[in-house]
């Protein structure tokens, strides 16, 4: 097992580590609000979602974080009608992705705060270190 | 000379701080992940009275006993402040009391070994 306060560096930098991709994710998932399909009638853009996953690291001696993988969100698909669009079905129909982007901001947020609370962390781990240094010095 | 024990229990309790730092920091990076429960470690007095005589080590070829980060062992937060609907336990603002607590505590320790040290010091430079 490797120094502790070491560890606690390492696991909250898998913590920013995770939540910088959770923002990539959102990032995309606003991006592509508007994205509808390339042919009439096709399916548009689907919201991806981001599943985390503790692991336990021997070496670390306690459980850091990675993402275990980007799925689709299976919510139906909002449907409008303008026979004007090029994806618009034979009735007139257009699928639109099914983006909220008021939830996407929300996960913003909690993704925002949880890279913060990450940051802080490392901080305050490195002060403890350099507190520990501080003893060597000449007093 | 009695030996003085204030430094090597200034020292476990920092390494038990650091431990503990380290398994809250654990808990803020997986405060997002689904079904994880927040740890803790066990409170410093139970370690201390748990860790009892060891046999000393006279050879390298002796196999080495755990120091006290090995006995610490993690349990799970006996008093979470939010579960939320994912089975989530980790509440970011009890953590964050949490590594302050464990802040002061190095604190508290290193400074006591400042002065302990300090003490020796005065005590050889006036033998000279």
């Amino acid at each position: 097992m490797i120094d502790p306060l070491r560890a606690a560096s390492a696991i909250a930098g898998s913590g920013m580590e995770a939540q910088t991709v959770r923002l990539r994710v959102v990032a995309e998932n606003i991006a592509n609000a508007n994205s509808t399909g390339p042919t009439p009638g096709s399916d548009p853009y689907q919201r991806k979602t981001v599943v985390f996953a503790a692991e336990f690291d021997k070496l670390l001696g306690a459980a850091d974080v990675s993402v275990h993988s980007i799925g689709v969100d299976s919510a139906p698909f909002q449907v409008e009608h303008d026979p004007g669009n090029p994806a618009a079905d034979a009735n007139g129909n257009v699928k639109l992705p099914n983006v909220n982007v008021i939830v996407e901001m929300a996960d913003m947020r909690e993704a925002n705060r949880s890279y913060e609370a990450d940051l802080q962390m490392i901080k305050q781990t490195r002060s403890m270190t350099s507190m520990m240094i501080d003893l060597l010095r000449n007093s | 000379m009695s030996p003085v024990y204030l430094f090597d229990l200034a020292s476990r309790h920092v390494s038990w701080a650091s431990f503990r730092q380290t398994v809250v920091t654990s808990n803020i990076a997986n405060a997002n992940t689904p079904g994880y429960i927040a740890q803790d470690v066990k409170p410093f007095a139970d370690v201390l009275d748990s860790s009892g005589l060891e046999m000393a080590r006279t050879s390298s070829a002796h196999l080495a006993s755990d120091d006290v980060t090995g006995s610490v062992g993690g349990t799970t937060e006996a008093d979470p402040w939010q579960v939320t609907d994912s089975g989530n336990s980790v509440s970011l603002e009890q953590e964050m009391i949490k590594a302050d607590e464990v802040n002061r505590t190095m604190s508290l320790d290193l400074t006591i070994e400042r002065a302990f040290q300090r003490m020796i010091l005065t005590s050889v430079r006036s033998g000279s």
